[in-house]
C-alpha cells in the first residue's frame, strides 16, 4: 500500500485498515515536517543573506556608494528622469526668521496662501510657527 | 352550504386545501419530517450560541441560518441529492441542472463544491496575516508542523472506529488542523456528505480554544517552563516579507501540487499585503471580499445540514473525534515545545507550542494569556504568532497530502 499512496489509487469511498492508516499517518506527518523544515532552512538562509548584506553595508559604506554608482551607470535610462526631478537652480540664501522654502506643485500662490491660512486657523497655531514643505494639487480620478 | 361555491363559483375550499398541502407544515408529517424539526431546533440553538455567546458569530450565524432554511420543508432552496446523491457520485454533479432548476442555496453551494470559497477566504486570511514573527524565528515552523500530529492521530482513530471510509476519515481528521477553510476544501472533495458536521465541529471548537487548551497547557508544562522569557527576535526586512510568499508558493506547490489552490491563495493575499503597491486590493481582500465570501460560505455550508443525513451516529462521532483532534494537536505542539525548550536551554517557552494549531490568532492569544498568568511581564503573543501562522501552512500541507492520497 505504501507505494500506492502517491499514485492516488486509494479509493476514498472504501474503508482502510488501521495498519494502513498508521502508515499513512506516519508518511503524512513526515511530509509536513519535511516541507516546513525545508521552508525553515530557506527562510533562515534568506535571513542570513539579508542580515549579512546589511552588516557589510555598515562595515564598508564606501561599497554602498560604489554600488550605487555602478547601478546609476547601468540604469542610464533613469538619468533623464532624475535630471528632470532635481531642481536646477540653487536658491539664494534664505532671510533670517523664515522656515525654509515652500514647494508649490500645480498650485498658485493665492491658493497656497489660503491653504496656509486655513491650516493656521484650524490648528490654532500662528502662521510663523508652522512650516510648510510643499503644497500639491491632487488630481482626483473620475470613476 | 357549499363553502367552495361562495365566491363566484370559485372553489375556495379546494384553494385552501391546496395551500395547506403546499405549505411546509405538512412536510413535517412526512418521512424524516421529525428530523427536520429537530434540525430547526439545532439551528436555533446555534443561532443562540452565535448571537448570545458570540461563538464564531461571523460564520455560525450564516451556518445556523442556512441550516434553518434547508430544513424548512417545501422551500426547495437546496437539493442535497444533486450534490451527494448516488447519481452525483457516479457521474458527477450536473451543473446545468443546478443552474436551470436549483434553489438559491444550490447556486451558492457551487462555490463550496468547486472549492472557490475556501480559496477566496484564504486570500483574505493571507492579506491579514503577518508572517514576520515566523520569519524572525524560523524554528517556530517546527511547532507549526508538530501540531499537525493531531490530524494524523485522529485519522487513525477515525479508521479504528470502523464507521468511516478512507475519504471520510481523512476529512474528519482535518478538523484537528483548526482551520475552517482547509477543512471545507478537503471535505467537499473527499466526503461532501459530511461537510456540515465537519464544518460545524471545526468552527465550534475553534471558538472553544480558550477553554480547551489551557488545562492541557498547564498539565503538560512545569512552572519553570511556563515562566521562561523569550527574547526579542531579529527585525525582518520588507524585502524578506515580499520574497517569502513567492518562495513558499513555488516550493510547496512543486512539492505538493494538490495544495497549490489553498496555499497559493494564502500567499497571494499575503503578497498583496506586503508588496506595498496594492493597498486597495489588500484592503478589499481583508474586508469586502472576506465578508462576502464568509456570508456565502456560511449559509451554503449550513444548507448541507439536512436532518436525514445530519442526525446520525456518524455526526456524534465526528463531534467526539473533532474534540479529540483539537486536544491531540495541542498536546503534540506542547510536547515539541518542551523539546525545543530543552534544546534551546530555556530560550523557547513551550507554551507557544500549543499555538501551532492554526486558529489564528486565537491560539496565540491563549499562549500569551497563560504565560501572563505565571509571569506578568512575559508577553508571548508575538512569539506565539510564529507557530500559529506556521500551523496554517502546516494544515494546508497536511490537507494537500490527504488530497493527493484520496483525491
Amino acid at each position: 500500500m505504501g507505494l500506492m499512496l502517491f499514485s492516488g489509487v486509494i479509493d476514498k469511498t472504501a474503508k482502510i485498515g488501521v495498519v494502513d492508516a498508521l502508515l499513512l499517518a506516519l508518511i503524512g506527518i513526515v511530509i509536513v515536517f519535511i516541507v516546513l523544515i525545508a521552508l525553515m532552512l530557506i527562510v533562515t538562509i534568506e535571513g542570513k543573506i539579508f542580515d549579512g548584506s546589511e552588516k557589510l553595508q555598515k562595515a564598508h559604506p564606501e561599497w554602498g556608494e560604489k554600488l550605487a554608482e555602478v547601478k546609476s551607470k547601468m540604469m542610464f535610462w533613469k538619468k533623464a528622469d532624475k535630471a528632470a526631478a532635481q531642481p536646477e537652480v540653487q536658491s539664494e540664501p534664505l532671510a533670517e526668521g523664515t522656515c525654509g522654502e515652500l514647494k508649490l506643485i500645480n498650485t498658485d500662490e493665492r491658493d497656497a496662501a489660503m491653504i496656509m491660512a486655513i491650516v493656521a486657523d484650524s490648528t490654532g497655531t500662528p502662521l510663523n510657527e508652522l512650516r510648510f514643505k510643499s503644497i500639491k494639487k491632487m488630481e482626483v480620478e473620475e470613476k | 352550504m357549499n363553502f367552495g361555491q361562495i365566491l363566484g363559483g370559485m372553489d375556495v375550499g379546494q384553494i385552501l386545501k391546496n395551500l395547506w398541502e403546499d405549505s411546509g407544515f405538512l412536510g413535517f408529517g412526512l418521512t424524516d419530517g421529525w428530523k427536520a424539526l429537530i434540525m430547526i431546533v439545532v439551528a436555533l440553538f446555534f443561532l443562540w450560541l452565535a448571537i448570545k455567546k458570540k461563538f464564531e458569530p461571523l460564520l455560525l450565524v450564516g451556518i445556523a441560518f442556512g441550516m434553518l432554511l434547508t430544513n424548512l420543508p417545501g422551500g426547495e432552496l437546496f437539493h442535497a441529492d444533486w450534490w451527494t446523491g448516488e447519481q452525483a457520485v457516479k457521474t458527477g454533479v450536473d451543473y446545468l441542472e443546478v443552474l436551470r432548476h436549483g434553489g438559491l442555496l444550490d447556486i451558492l453551494y457551487i462555490g463550496v463544491k468547486t472549492g472557490v470559497y475556501p480559496c477566496l477566504i484564504f486570500i483574505g486570511v493571507g492579506a491579514m496575516t503577518d508572517f514576520g514573527p515566523m520569519l524572525s524565528r524560523p524554528s517556530s515552523m517546527i511547532l507549526g508542523a508538530a501540531a499537525q500530529g493531531g490530524i494524523y492521530l485522529v485519522l487513525i482513530l477515525a479508521v479504528a472506529t470502523g464507521m468511516f471510509t478512507g475519504g471520510e476519515a481523512a476529512s474528519i481528521s482535518i478538523i484537528a488542523g483548526a482551520d475552517g477553510p482547509t477543512a471545507i476544501f478537503l471535505t467537499k472533495t473527499l466526503a461532501p456528505q459530511l461537510l456540515a458536521p465537519i464544518a460545524v465541529a471545526a468552527y465550534s471548537y475553534m471558538a472553544l480554544i480558550p477553554l480547551l487548551q489551557p488545562p492541557f497547557m498547564k498539565l503538560l508544562t512545569t512552572k519553570k517552563e511556563r515562566i521562561a522569557v523569550m527574547t526579542a527576535t531579529r527585525k525582518v526586512s520588507k524585502k524578506e516579507k515580499i520574497i517569502f510568499p513567492i518562495l513558499v508558493t513555488i516550493i510547496v506547490s512543486l512539492l505538493l501540487p494538490s495544495v497549490a489552490p489553498l496555499l497559493g491563495s494564502l500567499m497571494f493575499g499575503n503578497l498583496l499585503k506586503e508588496c506595498g503597491v496594492t493597498e486597495r486590493l489588500s484592503d478589499t481582500a481583508q474586508n469586502a471580499l472576506m465578508n462576502i465570501v464568509t456570508l456565502f460560505l456560511g449559509i451554503s455550508v449550513g444548507a448541507t445540514a439536512i436532518g436525514a443525513t445530519f442526525l446520525t451516529t456518524k455526526t456524534l462521532l465526528i463531534v467526539i473525534l473533532g474534540l479529540a483532534g483539537f486536544v491531540l494537536a495541542t498536546i503534540c505542539g506542547l510536547l515539541i515545545g518542551k523539546l525545543l525548550y530543552v534544546i534551546s536551554r530555556g530560550k523557547i517557552n513551550p507554551l507557544i507550542g500549543s499555538a501551532g494549531v492554526s486558529a489564528v490568532p486565537m491560539a496565540a492569544r491563549v499562549s500569551n494569556t497563560v504565560g501572563l498568568q505565571y509571569n506578568k511581564s512575559n508577553y508571548l503573543l508575538m512569539h506565539a504568532m510564529g507557530p500559529n501562522v506556521a500551523g496554517v501552512i502546516g494544515s494546508a500541507v497536511a490537507a494537500g497530502f490527504l488530497l493527493a492520497v484520496f483525491g
